[in-house]
């Protein structure tokens, strides 16, 4: 029970708690009031489902044939979203194969790109890290990923 | 100290006040997001210092996980159960950075062998955080990183649990207090603390009032919504009031 601490614990408590607060600097704070910006947007949140670089069981068959090959999957409840870095470009196809538009933004800007009738794009340069992709079909369905550093 | 209620030990607060954020948040109250940030921002913070990661992934990290609370809004988890579910998602968040940045290597030599995807986002049961297995008087006020073993276990998790909600509700009681105290105790628990000379010279009132005053403005700290209910949901873990 916290409602028997006598008043130098109390104290020091209280002391301990606005340290804390103190310890986070302002702008993770403001990273995460921003997050808000998202609420009630329209897009369903795609989650990284595949990388390359971290998925064990790849790992080893990517080491021994090319280790500078990077992919990674985005998956939502209704589409995916393949990437693998090539070069200067990042390559790209959306499954189930449909045409629509890519936005790629960064902190800074935000560019658009063509996504053809077999899924595919092509984004080049490579966006700043980290960034996010966002994807709406000619139907309609939108679907943005998390935030991504390559 | 009798208590009258009993609730199911829950993860999370009986302050109304704070136990309705995430609904009004998701009814599009801005100010209720902001405030669901500001209470649990420095718990995200913390976990994130059990890690190596620079500024740059820490924003990743943030981003990532007050995003997918952002999708979370309006469904379940239970707002009692929501600082489980966000301390759960950093941790992942803060694995996969760490991971990716560590680059490829050979599977089976990663120290922390939980794999990033171990904890789906939707799937986080509260249950899972041993919350209740943490004698409340056992948790160390100053959790520095863990150096041996995994850097964040589900332990040092239910201890981050335990003192983000015991801190968020000390930092709302401080904002409750009536106008006088505030500054009163603000000066005592800065740092460093100010003396009384210099509080008696900055607040206007003679130096042997002070503790009179320090009294009555922490009698009125205890009798605050967010205390009262920050004793409430602890009452029934282990190290609670054995009398209860």
């Amino acid at each position: 029970m916290r409602n028997d601490w006598d008043d130098e614990q109390l104290l020091a408590e209280l002391r301990e708690a606005m340290r804390a607060r103190r310890a986070v600097p302002s702008w993770f704070v403001g990273t995460g009031k921003s997050a808000y910006a998202w609420h009630n947007i329209d897009a369903e949140l795609a989650q990284l489902t595949y990388d390359s670089q971290t998925d064990a069981d790849r790992v080893a068959v990517v080491r021994s044939e090319n280790a500078s090959i990077r992919a990674l999957t985005f998956t939502s409840a209704h589409l995916s979203i393949e990437l693998e870095v090539a070069g200067d470009s990042l390559l790209g196809q959306v499954i189930p194969l449909q045409a629509g538009t890519l936005e790629a933004r960064t902190k800074a800007a935000v560019t658009t790109s063509p996504v053809d009738e077999a899924g595919f794009f092509a984004l080049e340069p490579i966006p700043a890290s980290p960034f996010q992709l966002r994807f709406r079909a000619t139907d309609g369905a939108y679907v943005m990923t998390g935030w991504i550093t390559l | 100290m009798g208590l009258k209620a009993s609730r199911p030990g829950l993860a999370g607060h009986g302050d109304p006040a704070a136990a309705a954020l995430p609904a009004r948040a998701a009814a599009g109250d801005q100010g209720a997001w902001d405030e669901i940030v500001e209470r649990y921002a420095p718990m995200v913070w913390s976990i994130c210092t059990r890690f190596p990661l620079s500024d740059r992934d820490l924003e990743d990290v943030a981003q990532n996980v007050w995003l997918q609370l952002v999708e979370q809004l309006g469904k379940p988890p239970e707002p009692a159960a929501l600082v489980g579910w966000l301390a759960a998602a950093t941790r992942r968040e803060c694995r996969r950075v760490v991971t990716a940045a560590r680059g490829p290597e050979p599977p089976g030599t990663q120290p922390d062998a939980v794999p990033v995807d171990a904890v789906p986002v939707d799937a986080v049961p509260v249950d899972a955080v041993p919350v209740d297995a943490v004698p409340v008087d056992a948790v160390p006020v100053d959790a520095g990183p863990v150096d041996a073993g995994p850097v964040a276990d589900d332990a040092v998790l239910g201890e981050e649990i335990i003192m983000a909600e015991r801190h968020a509700a000390l930092r709302a009681a401080l904002a409750e207090l009536p106008a006088p105290c505030q500054p009163l105790i603000g000066m005592l628990v800065s740092d460093p603390p100010h003396s009384d000379a210099a509080i008696s010279t900055a607040l206007g009132i003679p130096a042997e009032s002070i503790g009179p005053r320090l009294a009555r403005c922490l009698e009125w700290m205890r009798e605050s919504s967010a205390l009262l209910g920050l004793a409430e949901a602890g009452a029934n873990r282990p190290g609670g009031d054995p009398g209860a």
